[in-house]
């Protein structure tokens, strides 16, 4: 049983979409546990793609590609898995700001998020304000993140977190925020949790919140 | 389907026109009717004298062009070396491009205390190691000096054992005299398992340099006469300075240069034709201010393509000049003198690039200038493979997929050309300010210090076979008891 989630962890790496689609549902059939599937075949190799990934030995598109493959392996177990399982680790709340359209940095961050254990809500590009505050009202998250690449659309991070004030669930939520332009003493300045300079340091931030 | 689709590979660079190489190649036949050289060998002076030249003065040698051009034409076009372990990876032709280091400086920064002292035998042999280790070293030239040896006139055996025993790339080693090249050449043989497999397959090219202006010595014709003898391919290159030991102007520095080389090419001719033979050498400037003999000047880069194109013209292979510096640090300087000639060089199209490493204009063989100039060579090649065009490289099918507004981080097409198609720097630094704060703000230099220590603790070449080792060291015991 550990040599066929070995073998997934190994798959995951490389990115073998095909084979983890054979091998996940091997594994069912063995009689292991979706639980089981993800904790200890899936969420292992994840944390090794994203070592490799900080050491410099993958790059981007294989980050992806290793992500893609989780899921296409959780497309299987996920009906198997309870609500408590699919909860993973922690759920982030993730988006774009008000007037920007740049996601792939955003989606790279969820993506890796997702790989590291957590559930994420991907509300795209150019949310409002308020857009952020429903989706933290209706998803209850541990983490908000927030993105935006263009300069001039930084301060509508800042009306966000003003917004999450004024409706009362900002104490509630870690606020992270990340993008080309933002800097921690941005981060800080507009009274935000944490920043990530890219999207492996995002996860590591993340996962700092959730274990504290 | 398209029909009589050119494909260009890189800018197509070149310097001279046909016309111009003409008129420097002619100018250098004149050089040797008119002025002739002077040689320092009774045997070569004998050949001279029983050919068509003409002996005066003693030793002032006239050649007729004719000579010039029927040897031109006994000459290989084509040479290949294999290394310690007989792989043929060092392929001299027509603009395929080989890197490699200098020979023996004399200097070193010590590693520990940063204080500038001699070359030993141990810093030649870790040279060689990363040399082995970093992938855009082709072949290797000892570095440094090695100068803690019992008599400093074997200081060539122990240098070329320290150097084949430390990588299994091939080499060109550099010899006292021919005594000294005839016992290098024994080891090598014994590595190889004879003559007759070295000739075809040989491990080594001996650099050997006349003295310009026009001056060929004993030891330089000792050992080009050796190695015509046993087909030792051979550089034969005067490293003229323009102002001092040559024209000022780069073009009499190229027609002198040449007369030079075509002078030993005649004579290693009238020996035994046909040795794989090589053209090309240092040729640079000296610094009017200084006396320097510059190897970070950008009329070294120009007189070498220059060369190159000569060469090429002629159908020999180049033994050219690059990723060298003035400078007395790894700095700046450095950097930009590296880079400037690695990449001139490059395009030009010149078979071996040599002095790939070296500081304080050839006195100082800096590791760290290895890794970085290892780092440049990367991203000149990258720059030379040029744009593929074709239908994959077009790409139509993935900007269809992705669409407008979407991205093409995630498709295959992206997975399976990133890693061919872009050059992934390894000491060069792209993380953004806060990653650069987070890794300890490190310098180049230091990026290059760290490569280093980690190349000497992880990397271990090839083991030499001991019988030959013993063997090997047989020979070099035979000259220092010889050696006075």
């Amino acid at each position: 049983m550990s040599e066929l989630l070995g073998k997934m962890s190994e798959l995951l790496i490389a990115g073998n979409i095909g084979e983890i689609r054979k091998v996940t549902q091997e594994a069912l059939d063995w009689g292991v546990q979706a639980k089981d599937i993800l904790e200890k075949g899936l969420l292992p190799g994840m944390d090794i793609v994203g070592q490799r990934f900080k050491a410099c030995e993958m790059f981007i598109p294989e980050v992806i590609r290793s992500a893609n493959t989780m899921h296409a392996a959780m497309d299987i177990i996920s009906p198997l898995l309870s609500e408590s399982d699919t909860g993973g680790i922690g759920t982030v709340v993730i988006g774009t700001v008000e007037g920007d359209l740049h996601d792939i940095g955003k989606n790279l961050v969820a993506m890796m998020l997702e790989g590291a254990g957590f559930k994420v809500v991907n509300l795209g590009t150019d949310v409002k304000p308020q857009g952020f505050v429903e989706a933290a009202k209706k998803h209850s998250p541990d983490i908000l993140g927030m993105s935006a690449l263009l300069t001039t659309t930084m301060p509508k991070m800042s009306e966000t977190i003003k917004a999450l004030q004024e409706a009362g669930i900002r104490d509630r939520i870690k606020i992270m925020a990340g993008g080309a332009p933002v800097t921690q003493d941005f981060v800080e300045e507009i009274g935000g949790d944490a920043y990530g300079s890219n999207a492996a340091a995002a996860v590591e931030e993340a996962k700092a919140f959730v274990e504290k | 389907m398209r029909v009589n689709i050119m494909d260009q590979r890189g800018p197509g660079f070149r310097v001279l026109s046909e016309d111009q190489i003409e008129m420097i190649y002619s100018a250098a036949l004149e050089v040797l009717e008119r002025t002739g050289g002077r040689v320092f060998h009774d045997d070569a002076l004998d050949l001279f004298r029983q050919s068509d030249a003409v002996v005066s003065d003693g030793n002032r040698v006239r050649i007729p062009a004719s000579m010039v051009e029927r040897a031109l034409k006994d000459y290989p076009r084509k040479i290949t070396l294999g290394g310690r372990d007989g792989r043929r990876t060092l392929h001299l032709e027509k603009d395929q491009v080989n890197f490699g280091t200098g020979s023996d400086c004399p200097f070193i920064y010590d590693r520990k205390t940063g204080e500038r002292r001699r070359y030993t035998f141990n810093d030649v042999a870790e040279a060689a190691r990363i040399a082995d280790f970093l992938p855009n070293f082709d072949f290797f030239m000892s570095h440094g000096l090695v100068s803690d040896v019992p008599k400093p006139k074997t200081y060539d055996r122990h240098q070329f054992l320290a150097m084949v025993t430390n990588t299994t790339k091939p080499l060109i080693l550099t010899s006292v005299d021919g005594e000294g090249l005839r016992d290098l050449y024994q080891m090598a043989c014994l590595i190889r398992g004879g003559e007759e497999e070295f000739r075809v397959n040989p491990l080594f090219i001996i650099y050997i340099e006349p003295s310009s202006p026009l001056h060929h010595t004993r030891e330089a014709v000792e050992k080009l006469l050796f190695s015509a003898d046993k087909g030792i391919p051979a550089i034969y290159t005067p490293c003229p300075s323009a102002g001092a030991t040559a024209p000022a102007t780069i073009a009499g520095m190229l027609v002198q240069d040449l007369a030079e080389t075509f002078l030993g090419l005649v004579l290693s001719n009238l020996r035994k034709p046909g040795m794989p033979l090589i053209i090309g050498g240092v040729q640079t400037i000296m610094d009017m201010m200084t006396s320097t003999y510059s190897y970070g000047a950008p009329e070294l880069s120009l007189a070498s393509a220059a060369s190159t194109d000569i060469s090429k013209w002629l159908g020999l292979p180049m033994f050219s000049t690059g990723g060298c510096s003035d400078s007395k640090a790894v700095d700046e300087q450095a950097a930009v003198e590296a880079t400037f000639s690695l990449l001139a060089a490059f395009l030009s199209g010149a078979s071996l690039i040599h002095d790939v490493g070296y500081l304080d204009s050839g006195l100082n063989g800096s590791l760290e200038m290895l890794v970085l100039c290892n780092e440049i060579i990367g991203m000149v090649k990258r720059f030379g493979k040029g744009v593929q065009v074709d239908e994959d490289h077009l790409a139509l099918e993935v900007i269809d997929r992705v669409g407008p507004g979407g991205q093409f981080l995630s498709d295959d097409h992206t997975m399976e050309h990133f890693r061919k198609d872009f050059w992934l720097p390894n000491i060069m630094d792209r993380s953004n300010y806060e990653g650069w704060v987070a890794g300890g703000k490190k310098t180049l230099k230091e990026r290059c210090e760290e490569k280093v220590q980690h190349i000497l603790q992880t990397h271990q070449p090839v083991p030499i076979d001991e019988a030959v080792m013993t063997e090997m060291k047989k020979i070099i015991e035979r000259a220092e008891k010889k050696a006075r």
